[in-house]
């Protein structure tokens, strides 16, 4: 059992700082996801709690003691790799029970203890199999395996979905989630998927540039982001710039009631959720009118997109509202004040770099429709 | 020509062809050429049709057993000592090379100058009247030149084994080292780690079986070329008994024509020891491999 905490840890590459300054506590048993995009520093983090890497300043702590001069091999941090790493010349049983052996457990006990483990991750009697023999799913199953046998303090896990095929992350991240449950064990998952990190974990950290840029649960993240940066990651299609003077934010929608988020007056950055938009309402406050401008049926929703001016707000409302928006159609909406969230403006200089990834095709523009996009390229 | 090569079936042999031919006419044609040679009468001889009173001979001779020992004693012995040290050396610059990349570019040296070259200075350093007998005489070590130990001309063939490490530990270094850096060690390393191998944990369990199977190709190349090369046995070895290769040569350039088909009996026999010498290591090679991974 075992809490982490992070202090000021950085580490750089000559002139290149992979983690900033990261303060970060992990509570005991539960599991935390590093999310960010590729290249933000996570995957270091990770390494960097394991003892794999060695801070260029601050420090990691189990527990409140200091690991600064505890190797790697002896933090009973394991860590488990996007590309499973098997060793290619042992056996599945001995893949699983190199650990046991590394800590001198007889050959008769570690046979039974790496088969009843691989029985747990579900590939019962593989033992004698080669790593070769197994399926990419099966051989992650493996690593996990390979990785709770030693009854690690701390697992560590690099993007433990993101080689699978689509159909194998579900019973991956079952497992993952069963076995977690049972152990109890503090783990932390790096990840770059926003729905792997809120299916799997309790808290999330979202890192950018190295730095923590907002730690929550999901729904808190998804909610109330930090900033426009953490907005955008996660894919909110609905940033409002806009200025504050009370609880009046005047954007160029129209003046809405704002009553949560950053509260001090001037340039802000008002978001609000697809599903948080009402459509036709009788009456009441924020409320606009616009022109539809699309409206996509998505199966079990409708994404809209309306016009309110110059402003685009895109929301996702049921089917059988679809005959009420076709395109060109007048419509009005409620932006209601309690699912509105205002963030500081982001600074002109960073809004700059964010438009030149934009065109560039680094940053999601419009996460709604780029994900509907990749799900039809699934399929 | 195009359209051949998109053919998939047929895309690896015709990439192969040019290396193949090289291979077959020159090494192939010289092998069958020295087999119907070995094999034919000596003009004069008065002998007609095919002979093996060559071979006859040829084993007849009582050199001919501590000739080939001493010359698998060689190979067995310089490839051994490159794999050990050029392993050795290579995990150490791994280690250092980082910070210090003149370190490599040092250890690599040797590679390009030849192997008489290095024979000469071996003779320069070690004969008994070489630089190091000098110093030793002058620090007041030994009494004269004579009295300095036998390092070259020796039974031991101390002096050759010499010339071949300097040689042949970067080559092997060299590979190692490649194989060593290579992010598929490196991260085989980390999860080793990570599951609790220490540092000589990770080496056994983890580092040489991955590095092993690659360094053993060119361990094949090194006893190949020990077993086979006749220029620095000449220069420094004993008078006798003489390495198989160097026997041959004096055989190929006997002024008796009698010799030529032993000089070429020699060389087949000795083609034939190198491969059975090389396909049986291999195989122990790869299983010693295996077995140690578990």
């Amino acid at each position: 059992m075992t809490a982490i905490t992070l202090t000021s840890l950085t580490k750089r590459y000559g002139t290149i700082t992979a983690v900033d300054d990261v303060d970060l506590t992990l509570p005991d048993g539960e599991i935390t996801a590093l999310l960010g995009p590729s290249g933000c520093g996570k995957t270091t983090t990770l390494k960097l709690i394991g003892g794999l890497l060695t801070p260029t300043a601050g420090t990691v702590a189990f527990d409140g003691i200091d690991q600064r001069d505890v190797r790697a091999e002896h933090r009973g941090a394991v860590m488990v790799f996007q590309d499973h790493l098997l060793f290619p010349y042992l056996s599945v049983g001995d893949n699983v029970a190199f650990g046991l052996r590394m800590r001198g457990v007889g050959a008769r006990q570690r046979r039974r203890q790496a088969e009843e483990m691989l029985a747990r991750v579900g590939l019962p009697d593989t033992a004698d199999r080669h790593p070769d023999e197994l399926s990419g799913g099966q051989r992650q199953r493996v690593a996990l395996a390979r990785a709770l046998v030693v009854e690690p303090r701390v697992l560590l896990l690099d993007e433990p979905l993101a080689s699978l095929d689509p159909h194998l992350r579900d019973g991956m991240r079952e497992l993952i989630l069963d076995i977690q449950r049972e152990e109890q064990v503090t783990t932390v998952v790096v990840t770059h998927d926003q729905e792997e990190a809120a299916v799997l974990a309790d808290r999330v950290a979202i890192m950018f540039d190295g730095r923590i840029a907002q730690v929550g649960t999901a729904r808190e993240l998804h909610d109330r982001p930090a900033d426009a940066e953490v907005a955008r990651f996660l894919g909110s299609p609905n940033l409002l710039p806009g200025v504050r003077s009370g609880r009046i934010v005047e954007t160029a929608a129209g003046a809405l009631e704002v009553p949560h988020g950053t509260a001090q007056d001037g340039p802000v950055l008002v978001t609000i959720r697809p599903e948080a938009i009402v459509v036709a309402p009788a009456s009441g406050p924020n409320i606009l009118a616009g022109r539809v401008r699309d409206a996509r049926d998505l199966g079990a929703r409708v994404q809209v997109t309306v016009a309110v001016g110059d402003t685009q707000l895109t929301l996702v409302t049921r089917p059988d509202a679809l005959r009420a928006l076709l395109p060109g159609s007048d419509v009005r909406i409620r932006l209601p004040a309690d699912a509105l969230w205002a963030m500081p403006a982001p600074d002109p200089a960073a809004e700059l770099a964010f438009r030149q990834d934009v065109v560039e095709g680094v940053a999601p523009v419009d996460a709604g429709t780029r994900t509907q996009g990749a799900a039809d390229a699934d399929r | 020509m195009r359209t051949l090569l998109h053919d998939e079936r047929l895309r690896p042999w015709l990439l192969l062809a040019p290396a193949l031919t090289v291979v077959g006419v020159l090494a192939g044609g010289a092998i069958v050429q020295a087999a119907v040679r070995s094999v034919s009468p000596v003009r004069g001889s008065g002998e007609t049709g095919l002979t093996l009173s060559a071979y006859r001979s040829l084993l007849a001779d009582p050199e001919l057993p501590r000739s080939l020992l001493l010359t698998l004693y060689l190979a067995t012995t310089s490839t051994l000592l490159a794999v050990v040290l050029g392993i050795a050396a290579a995990l150490a610059l791994r280690q250092v090379a980082a910070r210090s990349r003149w370190l490599t570019t040092v250890f690599q040296l040797p590679l390009p100058i030849p192997h008489v070259v290095g024979a000469v200075a071996v003779l320069a350093l070690l004969g008994q009247s070489g630089l190091f007998s000098r110093i030793a005489g002058s620090a007041g070590l030994i009494d004269d030149a004579a009295s300095f130990p036998a390092l070259v001309f020796d039974p031991l063939a101390i002096g050759i084994l010499a010339e071949y490490t300097w040689k042949e530990v970067p080559f092997v270094g060299i590979v190692a080292l490649a194989l060593l850096r290579s992010s598929r060690v490196t991260e085989q390393e980390a999860a080793a780690r990570s599951l609790g191998a220490g540092p000589w944990q990770r080496l056994r369990h983890v580092t040489l079986p991955l590095v092993l199977p690659g360094v053993l190709s060119v361990a094949v190349i090194v006893f190949a070329f020990s077993f086979g090369a006749f220029e620095v046995p000449l220069l420094l070895g004993a008078s006798f008994p003489e390495t198989l290769p160097v026997m041959a040569f004096r055989r190929h350039t006997d002024i008796s024509l009698a010799a030529r088909p032993e000089a070429l009996a020699l060389s087949l026999l000795m083609a034939a020891v190198a491969v059975a010498c090389v396909a049986l290591a291999m195989r122990v090679a790869r299983r010693t491999i295996r077995e140690e991974g578990r």
